[in-house]
């Protein structure tokens, strides 16, 4: 009997995935904060296992999930499938880790984070199962808003401006969404995104146009420089809380998605080499222009959140060749950006720690988040059997494979670059004395913490080991690239 | 050319004219009412668009609901802004912020 219920469960894991983890954000809204805090890492945790068995079912067996509802299309691709196993892992660690910073939000608004920070993380993986490009729209909105909204509850009101600076650059870009998928479904006739790589489209230009526009949306969402305006903002005066899941959940889950939808446009014959031109350039623009603002930050988030735009970039420049061993390196970049992400926010969270100056000893004085945080600064640097290396010989292979030589060229700017600012949080963490009083968390609550810092230090050691996630980069590109063919 | 696509032509240039100063206002204005307003003038001219590209029904929909929801957030941010800095000016909100921080290059 409950064989036949977890069998009917695992046929509707993608509606699932994302249904239970709402119901459990509003369920969380209603309850009292620490009771809000353990819903919301119930229904993360759910969502989570439904997104992993999803994943080893279609990457392992190349099965095809498809579920049509009345009005909402849900289905699964092999980068979907990736991401959303990926977008939940972060954004259960994210949360578990927000347990320890719960009490920075006010009492009373407390829950409400808590909530918001399950449905940023839900809204992408929704974006991430969505058939057509409507329902990436609504998807990708509701994250963006929620995160937002996220962002302006942290107590300190340096948060609201980052806020502000977020709303008008959302607003935009749902505009740009909008027009850009009227423009492709005018032309194409469809909003399907698998139909749309096999569609005959009658104007091209107006087709490239659209998928330009909806790039240049999801990329502003993505914070990828240089329409990246509200990132130092948002991050830098967030609650640690906030940061952590908006800076690794919700930048980690709008890429996945704008990897799964310009993976189909690029195998639109009418429009793939606009798109890739485009997408080449935005990425290019992305690593350099990121690499130089995180060398030049003195704010932990804001050096972390220009090193992820870096890195970004780097996601991009796989894409856009195209090729099903450019997407599987784009994967790998996406897993390599999350393990970074969270270490950096989360061992900055853990540690209490906003400025530069205020890392000096942090490996002494909180081994666990120094060394998370060098973790995450070895990865950034590319250093051998890191996953930063791995992420970046892949885009190196890829690159050179099509003729992309400069794109190798980006590869070692960023990583030249990540050698300077990764190498100084490593000095700062563990080559100078303390300057200022530990901030950390005090009681049991800080250990909710751990999970993440551990989960970010092994997740960065998993370029020593590295089969499992390639195998299942190597089939996630070859199921979207094969689905669209 | 038909007198109808003639219509919808410029219907459509006036929405793209509506969502590119939209878009500018909220990009520079340095009132924070009016980068709000901006991307409620952007989404407008792309519902515009939309209605001159005869987009489907349900993403002119969906494009509504999401502008509503920018507006409500947007007026209650408007006035948290006004309550914590006294000020709906960018550039004050952002003096108030970088007060004690370090100046960091720009692209």
């Amino acid at each position: 009997m409950i064989g036949a219920y977890v069998e009917l469960a695992r046929a509707h894991a993608p509606l699932l995935m994302v249904s239970v983890a709402f119901g459990a954000a509003a369920l969380a809204m209603l309850s009292p904060p620490r009771l809000s805090w353990f819903i919301a890492c119930a229904g993360a945790l759910v969502s989570a296992v439904f997104a992993f068995d999803l994943a080893w079912r279609l990457l392992a067996g190349g099965g095809a999930f498809a579920f049509l509802l009345e009005g909402v299309a849900l289905e699964t691709d092999g980068v979907s499938v990736f991401g959303a196993a990926l977008v939940s892992l972060t954004g259960v660690l994210a949360l578990l880790a927000a347990g320890a910073q719960l009490g920075d939000f006010e009492r009373r608004t407390a829950s409400v984070a808590t909530a918001l920070g399950l449905a940023v993380q839900t809204a992408w993986i929704g974006a991430l199962a969505a058939r057509d490009l409507i329902g990436v729209f609504v998807a990708a909105e509701t994250a963006w808003l929620a995160a937002a909204a996220l962002l302006a509850l942290s107590a300190e009101r340096g948060a609201l401006n980052g806020a502000l600076r977020m709303l008008s650059a959302g607003g935009v870009g749902a505009a740009l969404f909008l027009v850009g998928a009227a423009l492709i479904h005018r032309s194409a006739g469809t909003l399907d995104l698998p139909a749309i790589a096999e569609a005959h489209i009658e104007a091209a230009d107006a087709a490239a146009l659209g998928a330009g526009l909806i790039v240049l949306s999801l990329a502003l969402k993505a914070g990828v420089a240089p329409l990246h305006d509200w990132l130092g903002a948002g991050f830098s005066r967030a609650n640690g809380a906030a940061a952590m899941i908006v800076g690794a959940a919700a930048v980690v889950g709008a890429l996945t998605v704008l990897v799964r939808v310009a993976a189909y446009f690029v195998q639109a014959p009418a429009i793939g080499e606009g798109v890739s031109i485009a997408l080449a350039v935005l990425g290019g623009a992305s690593v350099v222009i990121g690499s130089l603002q995180a060398v030049g930050a003195t704010n932990v988030r804001r050096l972390a959140a220009y090193a992820g735009a870096a890195q970004a970039g780097g996601v991009l420049l796989c894409v856009a060749l195209g090729s099903p061993a450019g997407v599987a390196a784009a994967l790998v970049q996406l897993t390599a950006l999350a393990a970074t992400a969270l270490a950096l926010f989360g061992g900055a969270a853990a540690g209490g720690v906003r400025t530069l100056e205020g890392l000096d000893g942090l490996g002494r004085r909180a081994p666990l988040a120094g060394a998370a945080m060098m973790a995450g600064a070895i990865s950034l640097m590319g250093a051998p059997l890191t996953l930063g290396f791995l992420g970046r010989w892949r885009l190196v292979e890829a690159g050179v494979g099509a003729g992309w030589w400069w794109a190798a060229g980006a590869v070692i700017f960023a990583s030249l670059a990540g050698v300077f600012y990764g190498g100084r949080l490593i000095e700062r963490l563990y080559f100078r004395r303390a300057g200022e009083i530990y901030l950390g968390g005090a009681g049991a609550w800080r250990f909710a913490a751990a999970p993440l810092l551990l989960a970010a230090i092994v997740m960065t050691a998993l370029g020593v080991a590295p089969g499992l996630l390639l195998d299942a980069a190597d089939a996630a590109a070859a199921q979207i690239l094969g689905a669209a063919a | 050319m038909a007198a109808d696509v003639l219509i919808l032509r410029i219907a459509f240039g006036l929405s793209l004219a509506l969502l590119i100063g939209g878009a500018a206002a909220a990009w520079v204005s340095d009132n924070a009412l009016k980068r709000i307003a901006g991307g409620v003038v952007a989404a407008l001219g792309a519902l515009s668009a939309l209605a001159a590209l005869g987009a489907p029904a349900a993403l002119s929909i969906a494009g509504a609901a999401v502008l509503f929801a920018h507006v409500a957030f947007g007026a209650a941010l408007a006035v948290r802004l006004q309550e914590s800095y006294g000020a709906v000016e960018a550039p004050e909100l952002d003096r108030a912020d970088s007060a004690d921080e370090t100046a960091e290059p720009t692209p």
